[in-house]
């Protein structure tokens, strides 16, 4: 196996392990700003009479808000990658690591602005349920928000620089992703809100509330916008559920997407290389060069979806059945 | 993700025209689209006036995305966004693809316009399909002008958008410095978020027109602050070499153009964010340092 094979390996791992701190981070972020899904108990709860200290970032759902960080940064990241490049002949790493970063604290306050807009724009609209704008609410989440949201936003431009750059990387220039840094930004940002919003919702409100409920009880609505109200101590903020989602929902999400990413780069690229068309994938190839990697995702998608059926009869079996089945 | 809001109040509907400001939806719309049309076709405008024609636009697409989801529809309002701007870049193709007839290379393009009115029949002919009777029958009152409209004002502002960073609608130059480069992810996803962000952030049974019109024009600022920025990175780019070139700027006149179009966005952005931030802490039911919540039961 040639070097550029194994290098080619390693960069896949660091990709996945970006994804995986990034997803975690994304879904961070969406908890501390009660962004998609949880939103609605944030929304319903000062129109049934519960007025609450929560922070209501209404910026539409996860994947379009976390494509916008995404683009922006990578667009910004771009155009001064640019301007810097030619500055530093051979070197061109010194650019990246002055550019990525500062495309990425645009993006970040480019959150604080959507974040700001939203969470007074929806209160301001609740004037008749008498939920009042608290200042401290306000100010304290933003700037929790935005380091997460660099955090997050850092990651994929980062992954999306490497994809950009693959063959370079790995000694093959022929292998550089055909798309530019801002459209692969765009696509990682709505995969990383998606997974965010699938896998972290879930572990938002479910984990945090229901805990003492039936197993599989599910959400009766006399319980909603109870979430909003206190905390173990004392009234509760999306802090509070930001440390709590740390433990478990944010790491489990990261973990989903970062096992996307690596499954999904694993089976085109170990399929490439037993089909022998690593590390020179001749355009003459055509079709006949990925027979082998769809293979290799059905066997993965076979595998994960016996593993799933064993282990949610396991579960079933040992927690007892659903309430009201 | 949100929650539908439980009153929805109808505004006292006005007889006529009267081209009173604060311009009504229909003004506002005559306005818009004539304004925006005529700074479509002429590409050789300097980029603060196809700003200003991208904030009214930007206000026209608003209103009609508000339109739209007034009628209970919460979680929908960010999909309405997304789908003017799936018609825009659609209508902004076609557009393009028809930009060489009957034009002057580099002054004016009236054939883009026949983009718009594609998106508009189309608009127009899918909001029918979805509130007939027959079909799927969702009887959303006003749907099909609103569709119509937003078909319409999304074509408006990609165009313009794309005249802005190009500063012609030639299709070589756009495929070149806007879809080769990735900056129409950049576009598309900040078009979204102007169309669907004002009415979304606003969302409330105490939502008001006034308010959630600045937001529109506050992110139409945004969007200019940026595409000032990309300009004047892109004006020292050789396209025709694929490189910076850096020694000499190729074009000084699209070099000024950017830094007045990042003035100019980055001032209407400020202006705007201040006052809707302002005013929404007075139209609040009340702005508090801190406080505890109000006990129930």
């Amino acid at each position: 196996m040639g070097l550029i094979v194994v290098l080619l390996f390693a960069w896949m791992l660091v990709i996945a392990f970006l994804a995986f701190l990034a997803c975690t981070f994304e879904d961070l972020e969406s908890d501390i700003g009660s962004q998609s899904n949880p939103n609605s108990q944030v929304q319903l709860a000062a129109q049934i009479g519960q007025v609450n200290r929560f922070f209501n970032k209404a910026i539409s759902g996860e994947p379009l808000s976390n494509a916008m960080y995404c683009a922006t940064a990578g667009t910004i990241a771009w155009l001064l990658l640019l301007k810097l490049e030619p500055l530093v002949p051979g070197e061109e790493w010194k650019a990246a690591v002055l550019a990525i970063p500062i495309g990425v604290a645009v993006a970040a306050a480019i959150n604080i602005i959507f974040s700001m807009t939203a969470h007074c724009g929806r209160t301001a609209a609740q004037k008749r349920f008498e939920q009042p704008i608290y200042l401290d609410v306000l100010y304290g989440h933003l700037l929790p928000i935005a380091t997460h949201a660099f955090m997050t936003t850092f990651f994929i431009t980062c992954i999306a620089y490497i994809q950009c750059n693959l063959g370079t990387l790995s000694g093959n220039p022929a292998l550089n992703h055909p798309f530019a840094l801002p459209l692969l930004g765009f696509i990682w940002g709505i995969t990383v809100g998606a997974i965010g919003s699938s896998t972290g919702d879930v572990h938002y409100g479910a984990e945090r509330e229901f805990q003492d409920r039936p197993f599989g009880e599910g959400k009766r609505v006399v319980y909603h916008g109870k979430i909003t109200r206190y905390a173990d101590c004392g009234v509760r903020t999306q802090k509070d559920i930001a440390g709590f989602c740390a433990k478990f929902g944010g790491p489990i999400t990261g973990m989903t997407f970062g096992l996307i990413i690596l499954f999904e780069n694993w089976r085109s690229l170990v399929g490439m290389q037993l089909g022998g068309y690593l590390p020179n994938l001749s355009a003459s190839a055509g079709n006949s060069s990925v027979t082998w990697a769809i293979v290799m995702g059905l066997i993965i998608v076979i595998t994960l979806a016996v593993v799933n059926y064993v282990f949610v009869r396991w579960v079933r079996k040992k927690c007892g059945p659903f309430v009201g089945v | 993700m949100t929650v539908t809001p439980a009153v929805v109040e109808e505004e006292p509907t006005k007889k006529g025209l009267s081209f009173k400001l604060p311009l009504d939806e229909t003004e506002m719309g005559l306005v818009a689209g004539i304004v925006a049309a005529i700074v479509v076709v002429f590409t050789g405008l300097p980029a603060v006036i196809k700003g200003i024609a991208l904030i009214l636009a930007f206000l026209w697409g608003m209103d009609s995305v508000r339109k739209t989801s007034k009628y209970g529809l919460g979680t929908g309002v960010p999909s309405i966004g997304v789908l003017a701007t799936g018609f825009g870049v659609v209508g902004a193709l076609v557009g393009l693809a028809l930009a060489k007839y009957g034009g002057i290379d580099g002054v004016a393009y009236p054939a883009v316009l026949i983009g718009v009115i594609l998106m508009g029949v189309i608009g127009l002919v899918s909001g029918i399909l979805s509130n007939n009777e027959k079909v799927i029958a969702m009887k959303i009152p006003r749907l099909e002008r609103a569709m119509m409209e937003l078909g319409m004002a999304g074509t408006l502002i990609i165009l313009l958008e794309c005249s802005i960073v190009t500063g012609s609608l030639n299709f070589d130059a756009v495929v070149n410095q806007v879809m080769n480069t990735g900056l129409i992810a950049f576009m598309f996803i900040f078009t979204c978020f102007g169309l669907l962000h004002p009415y979304n952030a606003c969302l409330g049974p105490d939502e008001n027109r006034e308010r959630t019109r600045m937001v529109a024009v506050e992110i139409a600022g945004l969007i200019c602050a940026f595409l000032g920025f990309a300009m004047i990175i892109l004006s020292s780019f050789s396209w025709e070499l694929g490189s910076i070139v850096s020694v000499t700027i190729s074009s000084p006149w699209k070099l000024w153009n950017g830094v007045s179009l990042l003035i100019f966005g980055v001032a209407v952005w400020a202006y705007f964010f201040r006052m809707f931030i302002k005013a929404c802490m007075d139209e609040a039911y009340e702005t508090v340092g801190t406080g505890m919540i109000k006990t129930i039961e």
